[in-house]
């Protein structure tokens, strides 16, 4: 009787809930794929052994070279079957085995008639395991079966032979390239997977061809593209062409605008997209080119498909740093994603509005960001502190609303991160906008009331103990550092007594105070703070004839980068002879070369300030100061940023950086030694001042020793007219005795060869006397100051090729000033700008310059140049620098 | 191009693997990066409903298919919509060989088949096709139905 049919129940398996590979091991399945050796194939079983081997493979499991061996040879007879289902399972298996140089010439014959099969699919699945495993002597054989598969009629082989063209192109591409007739057909195929990937294998062959992929872009997009997915690598291909060819017609319009504007009316919603991605990333696109694209994309922002939203809201963003204005229709759009579920697309909103948002709508916007704060993961958190700090240093007087924010959310739960990104964006604020110190000091001074990271406590009361003393009333920040001497650790307390220390040798008024607590803290649980307590008490308190030293030592800021203190100490090796901190180099050391070699790298993120060290001016200061000849230099009034005198990969490595005091200019090479098998002795820069007549050289300092890796420095110092930008031009020869270092032992012969090597010239500009000091509120600092002191000329700048922004670029350049309120970025396209410039000029005089610009339509630039200082002669030195420049 | 294809259970192992271009010390960064985006947002979303995520220059999409989380990084060309179409192709073909959004053991018993439609859909890191239908019909060794 026959069995009652038995309906297959779907849900069995949630009961049985065991998983078929349950307890695999590798060494049975190597046991189990002997089956593929038995003389009567079971297909059934085979196809069951593959699959775990897969499994296993795809566990991360390896299997040595003999097992790989073994099977990838147990699974080459497999080709005797004619199981469909199995020999498909033998491709993938022989792909991820992938078997080495001299295994694959087993498996080659087999595939080689598998590619000439009658049966199509046996031949797309052969081209594609042979150019997987192949070397470039077996592409030669077999090219001809490929050439022809790219014409095949059926699109599977076809598609087949050109992916794999695709790959083999990195590999062979002298062989590839020559198909390039049989892809061109393929292009016009009926099938729009082929043409997908004909056309990116076409594009590969020829990229370095600029008119080649011209000619492509132009004739495809007169003609019909089938599938959407080629239509949107014909959008990026066409807006390559655009950014090369970089000019417009003579109607003013761009060559295949139209064809992107027609796309963004396609029926895929991939096509919109990437056309209006394209349009977005048109150099110097118009308002009038964006609205289109913008409008479609602001739909996209409504839509219920998250990776459409997040796609819209991610290039609005990008938009949104050059073009806020054209983002601005998008706003409310924009509010609406701020409660998004995704919170990647919330984060995005947000950043977009804060960039978007003018001055009046941030307090509005700050409301509504408060209530998203609470409810995303802290990696978007930060992100959005970032943007707020940004935004922060665009409107200056909004200080008070975006510090509070800040404030807020310092109070509010949070990891370490976190915490640390708002810290850093108080501490940033308070250096860059002078209104914002106090209130930002009492704000950090609030939060390590209740500061669960030691880390953070301590840093917030070192940076409290360099800016605390500096502002109207220290005294009202002592209580809390008082306070963190009871309650905290012995990091945090010992920290504390360091920066009470430091108000009690700043602030003399505080003195005796401070040395009442000073004198509690004398009975600390701890030694370091006890310690501490007392070395402070007896250097401040007078008891003990202390030098400037060593009080420059405990209440100075460390002059010496850590990292090369760090380094220092980790050479050291204990001996008779103690450390000495003063042959640690001092000098930051150099971006290691590949990260020199590009500059165009832009920063990722947001845009956040670099935090500009501050504190390298000081430094530099102590250091030039502590060498005897240059201590009656008197005040350093600017370091330039070191300048490269040699260039990227040579034998030596040669930067300087540029001292400007009142009457002299002291240049300190900094050199570095790149060869292992040398030793440079007695290093210095001969250099020639005849063209820089008014400068006068003074001193010379060689520098002792130059080991391999090791940075040194060598100081020539110039006299020059007291108090005035005396500019100049000075060639440079680096000179020194080389000495041949023995590898193996390290020590250098004792003779040495004296030599010389070219440098590149260096120049003292007229920006070099300006110190960049920004101002918060420009028509304020501007109003308060004398309108006597105003000088107004104007100036033709010329034919600008690249527009205004370039000019706007020179002139900040030429002056070396701060651009205040975002007033530098010159918005594309504009036929005039203002920018907003502010310094101190040497001898300390407040200098604030208004450029007016414009721009007429054969791009020549006019410029009206008005200065204001505290001292006339310095507006008329602006002017003469500017003629000059 | 796509620079991995990846699907794991609830509990965030891994069931299949698949890297393209990403350098071997950088793949377990890369799968407990993943797993965690998973583990952190996955919960409640409805089958195949995208997530997405950029790293960088690199975009993810990832969804959820009965027990499977299933994610796709791409970078270049490959950006979130293209993600998206690339995990649409993915989706269909393991709902179409699964019968329906996979427990994670009807997953592995259909194991050796999402390896074939996972090897029709992504090549080398490009994708090559996009119909479940024809991927259906592909995996047997049999011709498109087009043609």
């Amino acid at each position: 009787m026959a069995q009652p049919l038995v309906k297959k129940d779907d849900d069995r398996d949630d009961e049985a809930d065991y998983s078929p590979f349950m307890g695999i091991e590798k060494g049975a399945v190597l046991q189990e794929a002997r089956v593929f050796n038995d003389p009567q194939l079971d297909a059934r079983r085979c196809s069951q052994v593959i699959t775990k081997l897969l499994y296993l493979l795809n566990q991360g499991e390896t299997f040595t070279k003999v097992e790989a061996t073994e099977v990838f040879f147990s699974v080459t007879k497999l080709f005797q079957s004619r199981d469909l289902g199995l020999r498909r399972m033998v491709y993938l298996i022989i792909k991820e085995l992938s078997p080495s140089a001299d295994e694959v010439i087993i498996v080659t014959s087999s595939l080689m008639k598998d590619m000439n099969s009658k049966t199509d699919m046996y031949r797309a699945n052969a081209i594609r395991v042979l150019c997987r495993i192949t070397d470039g002597t077996l592409l030669t054989q077999i090219e001809r079966y490929l050439k022809q598969a790219i014409v095949d009629k059926n699109p599977v082989v076809a598609s087949a032979a050109l992916v794999s063209g695709i790959h083999l192109l990195q590999t062979n591409p002298e062989i590839v390239k020559r198909w390039s007739n049989e892809v061109q057909e393929a292009v016009q195929s009926r099938a729009a997977l082929v043409q997908f990937h004909a056309l990116a294998l076409l594009h590969q062959i020829r990229q370095n061809d600029r008119l080649a992929v011209s000619k492509l872009v132009t004739s495809l997009t007169r003609g019909s593209v089938r599938s959407p997915l080629a239509q949107c690598l014909l959008i990026r291909y066409t807006s390559q062409v655009i950014r090369e060819s970089g000019n417009t017609t003579q109607s003013g319009d761009r060559p295949f605008y139209d064809f992107l504007e027609s796309c963004l009316r396609h029926k895929s919603e991939m096509v919109i997209f990437e056309a209006a991605k394209a349009i977005t990333d048109l150099n110097g696109v118009t308002s009038r080119e964006l609205t289109p694209a913008i409008t479609v994309l602001q739909l996209f922002l409504s839509s219920s498909k998250p990776v459409l939203r997040f796609a819209a809201v991610r290039t609005l963003n990008k938009v949104a740093m050059t073009h806020p204005m054209a983002v601005t229709n998008c706003n409310i759009d924009m509010e609406s994603l701020i409660s998004d579920q995704n919170r990647s697309i919330a984060t995005l909103a947000i950043t977009t509005l804060l960039k978007t948002g003018n001055e009046s709508s941030v307090d509005r916007l700050m409301k509504q960001i408060t209530n998203f704060m609470s409810d995303i993961a802290d990696e978007f958190k930060i992100v959005v502190v970032e943007a707020i700090r940004s935004l922060c240093l665009k409107f200056p007087l909004k200080y008070r609303s975006l510090m509070n924010f800040l404030s807020n959310i310092l109070r509010e739960e949070g990891g370490f991160d976190y915490k640390k990104a708002i810290v850093d964006s108080i501490v940033i604020l308070i250096r860059d906008i002078p209104d914002a110190k106090e209130s930002g000091l009492l704000h950090l001074c609030e939060f390590i009331e209740d500061c669960e990271f030691t880390y953070l406590s301590t840093q917030i009361l070192h940076f409290l103990g360099i800016e605390g003393p500096k502002t109207v009333d220290p005294s009202k920040y002592i209580r809390y550092i008082y306070n963190r001497v009871h309650l905290e650790n012995a990091t945090v307390r010992a920290s504390a007594v360091s920066t009470l220390a430091k108000f009690g040798a700043s602030v003399d008024g505080l003195k005796p105070r401070i040395f009442v607590l000073l004198r509690r803290c004398l009975f600390d649980s701890d030694d370091e703070v006890r310690d501490r307590a007392t070395l402070y008490l007896n250097t401040l308190g007078g008891d003990i004839e202390i030098d400037n030293d060593v009080s420059d030592f405990l209440f100075g800021s460390l002059d010496i980068p850590l990292v090369n203190l760090e380094t220092s100490l980790k050479k050291y090796e204990p001996s008779d002879k103690a450390f000495d901190i003063n042959l640690v180099p001092r000098e930051v050391k150099s971006q290691p070369l590949a990260e020199k070699k590009a500059p165009g790298k832009k920063p990722t993120g947001l845009g956040a300030p670099p935090s500009g060290p501050p504190s390298t001016v000081d430094s530099y200061e102590r250091q030039l100061l502590s060498i005897p000849e240059f201590a009656n230099f008197g005040k350093l009034f600017k370091s330039s940023a070191p300048v490269e005198l040699t260039e990227a990969e040579t034998e030596y490595a040669v930067n300087v950086v540029k001292h400007i005091f009142d009457t002299h200019v002291v240049f300190q090479y900094t050199c570095t030694n790149t060869i292992p098998e040398q030793l440079l002795e007695d290093v210095i820069v001969i250099v020639d001042a005849s063209e820089a007549e008014e400068f006068s050289q003074v001193i010379s300092k060689p520098l002792r020793s130059l080991p391999y890796d090791s940075p040194g420095q060598t100081f020539v110092a110039f006299e020059k007219p007291e108090g005035l930008p005396t500019t100049g031009k000075f060639s440079n020869i680096l000179k020194f005795i080389v000495k041949e270092v023995d590898p193996t032992s390290g020590e250098a012969e004792d003779d040495g060869v004296e030599d010389e090597y070219q440098l590149e010239d260096l120049e003292v500009v007229a920006a070099d006397y300006i110190l960049k000091v920004g101002v918060s509120n420009f028509r304020n600092a501007w109003e308060s100051m004398d309108p006597d002191s105003e000088r107004v000329d104007e100036y033709g700048l010329g034919q600008r090729g690249e527009g205004l922004s370039e000019a706007v670029n020179t002139v900040i350049n030429i002056l070396g000033m701060q651009p205040c309120e975002g007033t530098e970025a010159v918005p594309p396209n504009s036929r005039s700008h203002t920018c907003l410039l502010s310094g101190v000029f040497i001898g300390g005089v407040k200098v604030l310059v208004r450029l007016s610009f414009g721009i007429d339509s054969t791009k020549d630039v006019a410029m009206k140049l008005a200065v204001r200082s505290d001292d006339v002669n310095v507006s008329d030195a602006i002017h003469e620098i500017v003629a000059s420049g | 191009m796509i620079l991995a294809v990846l699907f794991a259970n609830a509990e965030g192992n891994i069931l299949i693997e698949r890297f393209h271009g990403v350098p071997a010390e950088e793949r377990l960064h890369w799968r407990s990066f993943l797993v965690k985006l998973g583990a952190d947002n996955l919960k409640g979303v409805k089958n195949e409903e995208l997530l997405v995520a950029c790293h960088k220059s690199v975009y993810i999409v990832y969804t959820i298919l009965g027990d499977v989380s299933i994610y796709v990084v791409g970078k270049d060309a490959y950006d979130e919509l293209a993600l998206s179409e690339v995990i649409f192709t993915i989706t269909s073909a393991v709902k179409d060989v699964c019968g329906k959004p996979p427990t994670e053991r009807r997953f592995l018993d259909k194991y050796g088949r999402i390896c074939l439609c996972l090897d029709e859909i992504v090549w080398k890191g490009y994708l090559e096709n996009t119909e479940k239908d024809r991927i259906k019909r592909l995996i047997r060794l049999k011709p498109p139905t087009e043609f």
